[in-house]
């Protein structure tokens, strides 16, 4: 039944962002002054740019358009690009798995150095060691993504030469959204690395301070003495009886942080012309494709949604106490 | 027990994995590293070839192409004619192209047994498809905006016989031949690819030496190797990449790093860069002096403050062209001192334009300042970051003669646009205009030819019946003499005028990689050696060595 | 083994933004104490603060550099020394500085840009900029953010009627004008402007009408906040600020909006709901204690309760947060100046100079470095000021 309730209320959710975002996205756009058909026939005439407008829907009433956009939305028809026609679906299923991918691999590296780090300075506590690794990671989230972007593309990209500083190869991911590409993994590792650890460092200083003050708490607690006065070892007690309490609250983060991924990811993506969805906004704001910005946001904000939903979900299943606290309601 | 165990070699098997993918990039790299540059590391004769933006619209009838846009279209598609090193404009798809008595008549013939990528044959019903489209005739499918100006001087277009096409002109018109190339615009397109509405804008289907496989908007546009091709032996190369990359400093980081084989560029630091790598690592081919493409600014000259020729000389006289050419441009460029480049007709070493003054560009300026009241003008051009420095330059050489200036930046289609309507005073600008053909006619007519002729690429929007009349002249003449000293007067007229600001010549470069093998093979029956312009290069002679 | 007890600082004293949305996420009101604890001691970091009297170095290093950077804003844009003229090229120092491939031009100890633009100036102006961008923003997420927040918090969960109905009313006049006004106008057929007066009136109506029943002006404007939040921080920055610039992009003529106060409403906008529900989890805890209880018991009116007993303990925790919001914003500016939209040229910001240059990282890195590094460090001080600010003030409390 809480869960029936939870989906309803997300369900709920995710409609009313919907609508919220697409028509202030619509009017935002409406509201600029210039004309569309300028940045698709600049040297048209006037009676060539009329029928433009009047093809592309532009002489209907606004609510009218914002209607026949939103009721396109729900089959799926997210636009056209103004300037070459093409479906703006056709460029999110070539550009959402690529960005995608991308965050996947920062959030694995971030947690696989976050984790241990995290663990080790709660067992540390107090200790030099947790200083140091506690002002590192302080130091880290300091860093904005786009100067260690940059000085990753300087020192290993052009110094060492060890890796490319812009392009892209299809993985894993891309095959599912549009068949035709074939992956090529090594290429596809080597163009990514960089961008991926550019967006895992900030997420790794974050999720580690949150591992650590999680951990401390919960070693404090009744069954952790209890188990230490059975003689379990303390790596045992670690890893085994302290971190899986603690990193729920790590995991949920961490789940929820794609939201923020997707902003840091635009300018990591600009920076190392990686042609995911976030270099595909910003291209679209320059050239003033409007509706095709409208489309971005629109799926972002759902995705995002989705993906509070899902980690909501997950965080009451996974923590017996939620589930009982919830059960009480 | 067991528990723990199992999370530790879990952990440990991911870590080992990480590293394992980890080490397998890193070793496919430091082979790279070991030689001076590795080749794409694909099979023999796949190319990748780094491009400076993505085009959109490959439509080429309504498109507006600049040079990335027009480096995949030689590789699709070919063009009626082909300018040559001598400045002729040969006939190259076409079998012949030639005049009646007085230049108003064309006969085109066609070479037989030509098909498109589709298995359409090339016939003369599809190229006269095409030159109906481009021109804009009555009911012809995608009619761009652009062309029906500058081919304003087409009457009639009609099949003779199925391999010659008639084309009738109403004033007569020498340089028709260069009209049929239009810098690598002018491909000839399937009759699908026009018929095909919408899609003809990534439907791309011509004659040329490749077909076009996958185009992925602002990642890669992919093109194979079409067998039959009507040039036997040729394309060399089996598949061609094309790939976007806007900064030139990371496209020649590419080229050095092996993500490609071959880029082009026109950013002189840049050149000086691909200079300094050696041979060993980058070959390069720069465009010489001859018929090179212009940097100007352009100045709106139909309203106030340019609406004053003593306004526009005081813009001209303020500016210092050889400091932005040396900061800009580390001082490689040659500077432009009239409309044409060394060997176009016209060319003037000195067309007449005033000097660097700063003095008189002072006192001009406050003249005009005390006749209108303000001297304030708005510099446009793109976002990218070197014109963005440039006009930065600009503005400050400009306010020590008191002239204000502010700089907009858009995007390449508003940017258009807002000259079109007169928003924009200076327009940060550049194309071909040095000429590459023994006339200058379809370089200057259709972008000086008077604005009140209906003539909206003249983005200066200005009126000279002096100018006009020269250029009227000029495209009916014939002769090398009389061609020569039209145009020669034509740039003087410019020069007195100020309407444009000539800055530098624009090199051209091809950095390629040792492997590749870069042969501009020679043009079919006897037309010479192709000539290296605008930044474009023929593609069927690429290979890998 | 751990030494200290641990730590159970209030519910409302959140570092990150991230916290915020782990409650959130967590059905509100049913907690239960042990979630609470974990989130709690999340946030109490546990740094080796320093408890005893005065600052620690770390802390003066950082006023220091606080104050040396404002320093140099001022006097730079003042005029007063200006180490140089930030707009004037000198063609023989174009790309030349330390690190640099063509090596340094003597007379300019940090190099100069691609334009042969004195650094020293260029960062000292950029500086300026760049602070005003940021503290302007966070003024605004402060100011509307934080007492929007306040709002919520101090009357969340209780009896509202009024304030209730008020913010029901907008907020359903916002879904009146969009449902509402397509009803009207694509299935009934009236104008776009009748029908989206209708919209707004039927649905200010309706909306009153809940808020009325519903009592509860902290579920709105949560709700409100959880929308604003649902796109990507940059991603709505960036539509806002090109927006907004777009209009004043279109004058070109020196009217319109100024980009720098432009990128304060855009950056400041997107600030809003990240302030508010900070602000609000902190007047929330705030608002149940005691003191608070007694105030009202002894009749004190609302208001008077929030601005004499409230606001001056929430302060402390948003003023920390503002130093946090103040470095993130610094870095928007930055990351917004990347994807070209931003402060206009030549004007410099250290987000532009380093938005220009990019292209030239790999001959003359010293302009990308020079400005990356005082970003890093100024957001770096800003970090630790902020998180000092806040576990001094930091109240402990023994159980909940």
């Amino acid at each position: 039944m809480e869960l029936l309730k939870l989906i309803a209320r997300r369900a709920v959710q995710l409609l009313v962002v919907l609508i919220v975002v697409s028509f202030f996205t619509f009017l935002l756009i409406r509201l600029l002054p210039g004309d569309p058909t300028d940045a698709i026939i600049p040297f048209g005439t006037e009676e060539q740019k009329a029928q433009l407008r009047d093809d592309l829907g532009l002489e209907e009433g606004f609510f009218q358009q914002y209607w026949d956009y939103v009721s396109g939305l729900a089959q799926g028809d997210l636009g056209h690009q103004y300037s070459s026609g093409r479906p703006v679906a056709d460029l999110v299923e070539q550009s959402l798995p690529i960005s995608l991918q991308l965050m996947i691999y920062a959030q694995v590296i971030a947690l696989l150095f976050a984790i241990p780090l995290g663990v080790f300075a709660a067992y540390r506590s107090g200790s030099k060691s947790d200083s140091a690794i506690n002002t590192t990671g302080f130091a880290l989230l300091a860093l904005p993504n786009f100067v260690l972007a940059l000085v990753l593309s300087y020192f290993i990209g052009a110094e060492l030469k060890w890796l490319p500083t812009s392009g892209y190869a299809p993985g894993w991911l891309d095959p599912l959204f549009d068949p035709s590409r074939t992956p090529d993994f090594g290429e596809h590792i080597r163009f990514m690395i960089l961008p991926a650890i550019t967006l895992a460092v900030g997420q790794i200083a974050i999720y580690m301070r949150l591992l650590r003050s999680d951990m401390i708490a919960t070693l404090q607690e009744n069954f952790i003495t209890m188990a230490k006065a059975k003689g379990i070892s303390n790596r045992r007690i670690l890893w085994r009886h302290a971190l899986r309490p603690s990193s729920l609250t790590l995991l949920t983060v961490a789940g929820l942080n794609v939201g923020v991924l997707i902003g840091g990811a635009i300018v990591v993506e600009v920076i190392f012309g990686i042609p995911g969805m976030g270099q595909k906004i910003g291209q679209a704001i320059f050239s003033r494709e409007y509706v095709e910005l409208q489309s971005y946001v629109v799926v972002i904000a759902v995705l995002f949604v989705l993906i509070n939903f899902f980690v909501d979900f997950l965080y009451s299943v996974l923590d017996p106490r939620i589930r009982r606290a919830r059960a009480t309601t | 027990m067991r528990h723990a165990h199992r999370r530790g070699w879990t952990r440990l098997g991911a870590a080992v994995a990480v590293a394992g993918l980890l080490s397998f990039a890193f070793a496919t790299s430091t082979s790279a590293s070991e030689s001076a540059r590795v080749g794409h590391q694909k099979g023999g004769g796949d190319l990748t070839f780094a491009l400076e933006a993505e085009s959109t619209n490959y439509c080429l009838s309504t498109a507006q192409l600049a040079i990335s846009g027009i480096q995949v279209v030689a590789a699709v598609y070919d063009t009626l004619t082909v300018p040559n090193d001598k400045g002729e404009a040969v006939p190259y798809l076409a079998k012949s192209v030639e005049p009646n008595a007085d230049f108003t008549e064309w006969t085109i013939g066609l070479r037989d047994g030509i098909t498109f990528h589709n298995g359409e044959p090339l016939d003369a019903d599809a190229v006269k498809l095409n030159l109906d489209s481009y021109r804009g005739a009555d009911g012809a499918p995608n009619v761009g905006p652009l062309f029906p100006v500058v081919l304003d001087f087409i009457a009639d277009v009609q099949v003779t016989d199925p391999s010659t096409v008639t084309v009738t002109t109403s004033v007569p018109v020498f340089d028709f031949p260069n009209y049929l190339f239009q810098v690598g615009r002018f491909g000839i397109m399937a009759p699908e690819q026009l018929n095909s509405g919408e899609e003809c804008q990534t439907n791309m289907i011509g004659t040329g030496p490749f077909k076009l496989e996958e185009y992925s908007q602002n990642e890669k546009t992919v093109v194979v190797k079409n067998d039959d091709y009507w040039q036997k032996g040729f394309p060399k190369a089996d598949q061609i990449t094309f790939v976007p990359v806007t900064e030139a400093a990371t496209r020649v980081n590419g080229l050095q790093g092996g993500q490609s084989d071959i880029i082009h560029t026109s950013s002189a630091v840049a050149i000086d860069t691909l200079k300094g790598l050696g041979t060993s690592t980058a070959e390069l081919l720069v465009q010489k002096p001859g018929y090179r493409e212009i940097r100007y600014y352009v100045l709106l000259s139909d309203t106030a403050p340019f609406d004053n020729p003593d306004a526009r000389q005081a813009f001209e006289m303020a500016l210092d062209r050889d400091e932005i050419n040396s900061i800009v441009n580390k001082g490689q460029f040659d500077l432009a001192n009239g409309l044409m480049d060394v060997d176009a007709p016209g060319y003037l070493k000195q067309a007449g334009y005033p000097n660097h003054n700063l003095k008189k560009a002072t006192s001009l300026a406050s003249q005009v300042k005390s006749d209108v009241g303000s001297f304030d003008v708005i510099l446009g051009t793109t976002t990218d970051p070197e014109n963005s420095r440039e006009a930065q330059l600009m503005k400050e050489q400009l306010a020590k003669a008191g002239i204000d200036a502010e700089i907009a930046q858009f995007d390449q289609a508003t940017l258009i646009n807002k000259a079109l309507s007169g928003d924009i005073d200076v327009l940060l600008w550049r194309n071909l205009h040095g000429g590459y053909s023994n006339s200058a006619d379809s370089d200057n007519y259709p972008w000086w030819s008077n604005a009140d002729t209906g003539n909206f690429i003249n983005f200066s929007k200005f009126n000279n019946d002096e100018t006009q009349a020269l250029l009227d002249e000029g495209r009916g003449e014939s002769e090398k003499s009389a061609i020569d000293s039209t145009y020669q007067d034509f740039n003087k007229a410019m020069a007195e005028n100020i309407y444009i600001v000539p800055v530098w010549f624009v090199d051209w470069a091809i950095g390629y990689s040792p492997d590749v093998n870069l042969t501009l093979p020679k043009i079919p029956d006897g037309g010479g050696k192709p000539l290296f312009v605008y930044g474009r290069i023929p593609v069927l002679g690429l290979g890998t060595s | 083994m751990p030494e200290r007890p641990p730590e159970t600082a209030l519910v409302g004293d959140f570092e990150t933004p991230d916290e915020q949305i782990v409650e959130e996420s967590i059905e509100g009101g049913l907690l239960g104490q042990s979630a609470e604890i974990r989130v709690g001691a999340v946030a109490a970091g546990g740094e080796g603060r320093r408890r005893g009297p005065g600052l620690g170095l770390g802390a003066w290093l950082a006023i220091g550099w606080m104050v040396f950077i404002v320093l140099i804003a001022v006097l730079a844009k003042t005029g007063i020394l200006t180490w140089g003229d930030a707009e004037e090229s000198f063609g023989r120092c174009a790309r030349k500085g330390p690190l640099a491939d063509e090596g340094s031009a003597s007379g300019f100890l940090l190099g100069c840009d691609s334009n042969g633009r004195d650094m020293i100036p260029r960062l000292a102006l950029g500086a300026w900029t760049s602070m005003l961008v940021a503290t302007g923003a966070i003024v605004v997420g402060f100011v509307i953010g934080g007492f929007l927040g306040l709002l919520a918090g101090y009357f969340g969960g209780k009896e509202t009627r009024f304030g209730a109905v008020i913010v029901g009313a907008l907020v359903g006049a916002v879904f009146g004008l969009i449902i509402g006004g397509v009803f009207f106008a694509v299935l009934i057929g009236l104008g776009d402007n009748l029908a989206g007066v209708l919209g707004v009136l039927f649905g200010a109506l309706a909306g009153g009408f809940a808020g009325y029943r519903r009592g509860d002006l902290d579920v709105y404007l949560t709700g409100v906040f959880n929308v604003m939040l649902s796109v990507p921080a940059i991603v709505l920055a960036l539509s806002l600020t090109a927006f907004l610039l777009g209009s004043a992009d279109e004058a070109a003529s020196g009217g319109g909006l100024p980009p720098e106060l432009v990128l304060i409403i855009a950056i400041g906008v997107v600030s809003i709901p990240l302030v508010g529900r900070i602000s609000r989890a902190s007047a929330l805890s705030w608002a149940q204690r005691d003191f608070v209880l007694a105030a009202r018991a002894q009749g004190a009116k609302n208001g008077r309760i929030m601005v004499k007993e409230l606001l001056p303990n929430v302060l402390p925790a948003m003023f920390s947060i503002s130093l946090l919001g103040i470095a993130i914003a610094i870095v928007a500016e930055g990351t917004l100046a990347i994807l070209g939209v931003g402060v206009r040229p030549p004007t410099p910001s250290w987000g532009n100079i380093i938005a220009l240059d990019r292209g030239n990282l790999f001959k003359s890195p010293h302009i990308v470095f020079e400005a990356s590094l005082l970003i890093f460090l100024t957001v770096l001080a800003l970090n630790f000021l902020g998180d000092v600010v806040r576990s001094r003030f930091d109240v402990r409390e023994g159980g909940i």
